[in-house]
């Protein structure tokens, strides 16, 4: 039986499954909470609960003590709930999160067009419902005859209520993208859940912004910087965007236009492969090649928000940090897919969001 | 109505501002220890406060946990908890503890008071504080949990008197003191970092689980009590270590040294503790090697890799930690075995079962190079000719252990390496110490070596080890020497036969 969870002062809900401990819950949802042991053993993921009731499962009972207990405190890493709970947590607040409400919506596919070899961009229109979501924010769509939903990050600007613009890239061997690249057709009626999760744009924070996309990745970071020009935000906008080769790179000339159009945003898109690609004159190298030339390796004071493969998104926090950019100020999507949930990879506690 | 507070909100307002800006002296005046290591701060606000504990909350807890300690400690001591336990041989293990390291919980309760002090910024004064008073607590609950076996056991009497006089508790002792010794960044990036976060669970899991497996409750129950202490540590020194990376890209070098230093001086520490492990847990709960394999070769790493996008890459001679993985505590028990009429702990052969779990673990280099040994000073001792060495080792300028190890790569041949400041030459068990001294040369020229002040006549003009021994308080084959036919292991013996005969009404 599952039973919901409730995060304050985030005042996010999430579903835990029967068993499942809110810190597990909470992490994969994308929310941390401060933790070390993970057993009940050291106490640091001791939350206050509001209303519901809970069980203390492993708690040991001098890292949660009963006079604790009769507080209404708890083990984060230890406790399942035993009815919809509502927690104070040690979390910092969000004020950019527009807290939007989650709910399950039917579309239409109103066109499939081909962006590059690889990747095709899908447009759902909603007839009867309009659909608020931040910029950066995903779905989770409904593939009909597969277990379970797929993620795909918005591309179109929050103003297009309704009508969503993805982007698929064709992953090898994944039954989801292989779906929607040979068998989706227009006018294929299609249901999702959204807006979902915690990658949008700080907009209280006057910094400039450094939008890193690779590949497919292009998506929330585009419908960021619509979103930017749209509100005539006049902060400085970066946008670099890595793909293989020129082969791969598509939304160029949008983005040209909107470069020469806007003065505060600049495209930088580069090829990391352009060996075939004689007539090239952009930038070579990995996007985090690039960002580094681009600023000299120093990136204090910016804002910088990543999406893309594991080893793009690896690869720019080693630059961005080495450049002196921290966590509190570096941003991205995390998805859970099949492939973490089978082979945890080890991590130390020292980094919080990633 | 106004929003109600988030908690990080609500504990700003209960513990900031109110330190203040000093009028009277400049601040440098006032606090001149945070900035004479070289460590730049930008921003004393850019502290995150690993934990938000006021001091209300902390001392309502803290006494909780005594109360339910003690009551478990009582409950051990009245049931003569001491007859529960593995094997008598176990306590060799909690008389190494009591000697080396409840001081060194002491030492520390002392460091932070004093690194407090010398911070400015009220954020990391208020952590070191806390964490001074914990360790201050711990070193009080540790000598109680323990004090119940000395009633019934030989060597736990001395621990106070032996700390600045036995030659073997320099190796934890100056461990110590070399932090304390160091400006307050150095020591909570060697106490709070290096050990508490990235070799803590070397040190306690061994002690603890093998204290659970051993059947030892009171120190079980002690180790529950100081863990939720131990998290709050563990947090304090990742944030202290990432406040001081991303305060200025000028302490990325400097933080990187201590990192090197400290890993190294913290694995020729836990050599010990290794020991401990391998040779004198009855119930063995994992190897060195494997725990080494675990806690480092595993999590250290990733944590590394991670430090990796601030600069910081793996300390140095981590790669001579790895080639010595099953050879270090083989070597260790060696000297101890040879230098037990200067322990207050019992040394053995292991017998056959434990020959045959070290050659599971082990392997070859067990089979091929230890074990003939071991089967060596068995029949020794049984031809009654234990072996003894009589006389004092040289020991290692930095790390004070015995210079007995090996060449990383090549287990037959003794380590030495010999290093000079201020037209003297001194030894080094190591490239690792050799480093270390060779970088503060004259902080470690001053360090007292204990065989040199014994031979000098330091040690109450001991001629021998004999005597030395007695200026140490220690009995000679009742608190020193082989366990095999010692009182300890006679009463045990006779109490264990006591309690199997006892008629099955008897309360």
């Amino acid at each position: 039986m599952t039973f919901r969870l409730t995060i304050e002062p985030l005042g996010e809900t999430l579903e835990l499954e029967d068993g499942q401990s809110m810190l597990d819950g909470a992490l994969r949802a994308g929310i941390y909470l401060p933790y070390a042991c993970n057993h009940g053993l050291c106490g640091t993921c001791k939350v206050t609960v509001l209303g519901g009731e809970v069980a203390h499962g492993q708690a040991s009972s001098f890292a949660l003590m009963d006079v604790e207990r009769d507080e209404g405190r708890t083990l984060a890493c230890c406790a399942t709930l035993l009815s919809d709970v509502t927690i104070e947590a040690d979390v910092d607040e969000e004020p950019d999160a527009e807290r939007l409400p989650v709910a399950d919506y039917r579309a239409q596919v109103s066109r499939i067009e081909d962006r590059t070899p690889t990747i095709k961009a899908v447009f759902l229109t909603l007839d009867d419902a309009e659909l608020h979501f931040q910029a950066g924010q995903y779905l989770n769509l409904v593939i009909p005859g597969l277990d379970g939903p797929r993620a795909f990050s918005i591309a179109s600007a929050p103003s297009s209520r309704r009508e969503i613009e993805l982007h698929v890239r064709k992953v090898e061997g994944g039954a989801g993208t292989a779906y929607v690249h040979e068998r989706l057709e227009p006018g294929d009626e299609l249901r999702f859940t959204a807006p979902l999760g915690r990658f949008f744009v700080r907009k209280s924070a006057p910094e400039p912004v450094l939008l890193l996309a690779g590949g497919s990745g292009l998506s929330s970071p585009k419908s960021m910087l619509l979103d930017l020009l749209e509100s005539a935000d006049p902060r400085a906008i970066t946008l670099i965007h890595g793909v293989r080769n020129r082969a791969e790179l598509y939304d160029d000339a949008l983005f040209e236009a909107l470069a020469a159009e806007h003065p505060q945003f600049r495209y930088v898109p580069c090829l990391s492969d352009a060996a075939h690609d004689d007539a090239w004159q952009g930038e070579r190298g990995h996007v985090h090649e690039v960002a580094e030339r681009l600023f000299d390796g120093r990136f204090a004071g910016l804002k910088a928000y990543l999406c893309g493969p594991p080893a793009m998104i690896d690869a720019c926090l080693t630059s961005l940090m080495r450049g002196r950019l921290f966590e509190e100020h570096i941003f991205m999507e995390h998805f859970f897919t099949a492939a973490d949930a089978a082979s945890p990879a080890r991590r130390s506690a020292l980094f919080k969001k990633f | 109505m106004a929003k109600k507070l988030g908690l990080k909100e609500r504990y700003a307002l209960l513990t900031r501002g109110l330190d203040w800006e000093t009028t009277y002296q400049p601040m440098d005046a006032v606090f001149p220890y945070d900035s004479y290591e070289g460590i730049k701060i930008k921003d004393w606000d850019g502290w995150a406060d690993p934990f938000r504990l006021t001091m209300d909350a902390y001392w309502k807890y803290q006494s909780e946990k005594e109360r339910k300690l003690y009551a478990i400690l009582d409950a051990f001591q009245q049931n003569n908890g001491q007859l529960n336990i593995s094997d008598a041989r176990y306590l060799s293990a909690v008389k190494l503890w009591l000697q080396g390291i409840t001081p060194l919980e002491y030492a520390a309760h002392r460091g932070f008071a004093h690194a407090g002090r010398a911070f400015r910024g009220a954020g990391a004064r208020i952590a070191c504080q806390m964490q001074s008073i914990d360790e201050l607590r711990h070193a009080q609950t540790q000598l109680h949990a323990f004090s119940h076996y000395n009633k019934f056991f030989n060597g736990f009497h001395g621990f106070a008197h032996m700390r600045d006089r036995a030659w073997y508790l320099s190796i934890p002792k100056s461990f110590f003191e070399d932090a304390m010794t160091a400006g307050p960044f150095e020591f909570v990036t060697s106490i709070s970092f290096a050990f508490e976060y990235v070799l803590t669970n070397l040190l306690f899991m061994p002690f603890v689980s093998g204290a659970a497996y051993n059947g030892d409750m009171a120190t079980t129950t002690f180790g529950f009590s100081a863990q939720s202490d131990e998290s709050r540590h563990m947090t304090l020194g990742l944030e202290v270590v990432k406040f001081m990376l991303q305060q200025h890209e000028d302490n990325v070098p400097i933080v990187q040294g201590w990192l090197d230093k400290w890993f190294w001086r913290g694995y020729r520490l836990l050599g010990l503790v290794g020991t401990m492990m391998d040779y004198m847990l009855p119930k063995k709960v994992m190897s060195w090697a494997e725990a080494w394999g675990i806690y480092w070769e595993e999590n250290g790493t990733a944590l590394f890799h991670d430090l990796g996008r601030y600069g910081i890459r793996l300390p140095k001679h981590h790669e001579v930690a790895a080639k010595e993985k099953q050879r270090l505590t083989h070597e260790m028990w060696t000297v101890l075995y040879q230098y037990g009429n200067a322990l207050s702990l019992h040394t053995w052969v292991p017998d056959d079962e434990e020959i045959a779990w070290l050659s599971e673990k082990y392997g070859a280099t067990f089979d091929t190079l230890y074990k003939p040994r071991l089967l060596f000073l068995r029949a020794a001792e049984q031809r009654g000719e234990r072996y003894y060495n009589n006389r004092l080792p040289m020991v290692c300028q930095v790390c004070q252990i015995p210079i007995f190890y090996t060449e990383p790569d090549d287990p037959l041949t003794q380590c030495v390496r010999i290093v000079e400041a201020a037209a003297t030459r001194h030894h080094c068990c190591s490239d690792g110490c050799a480093d270390i001294f060779n970088h503060e040369p004259m902080k470690y020229v001053q360090a007292l070596i204990p065989p040199q002040q014994i031979y000098r006549g330091e040690a109450g003009g001991a001629r021998d080890i004999f005597e030395y021994a007695a200026w140490l308080h220690l009995e000679r084959d009742v608190d020193t020497g082989e366990y095999r036919g010692s009182p300890d292991q006679k009463n045990w013996d006779a109490w264990q036969e006591a309690h199997k005969t006892k008629p099955a009404n008897a309360a």
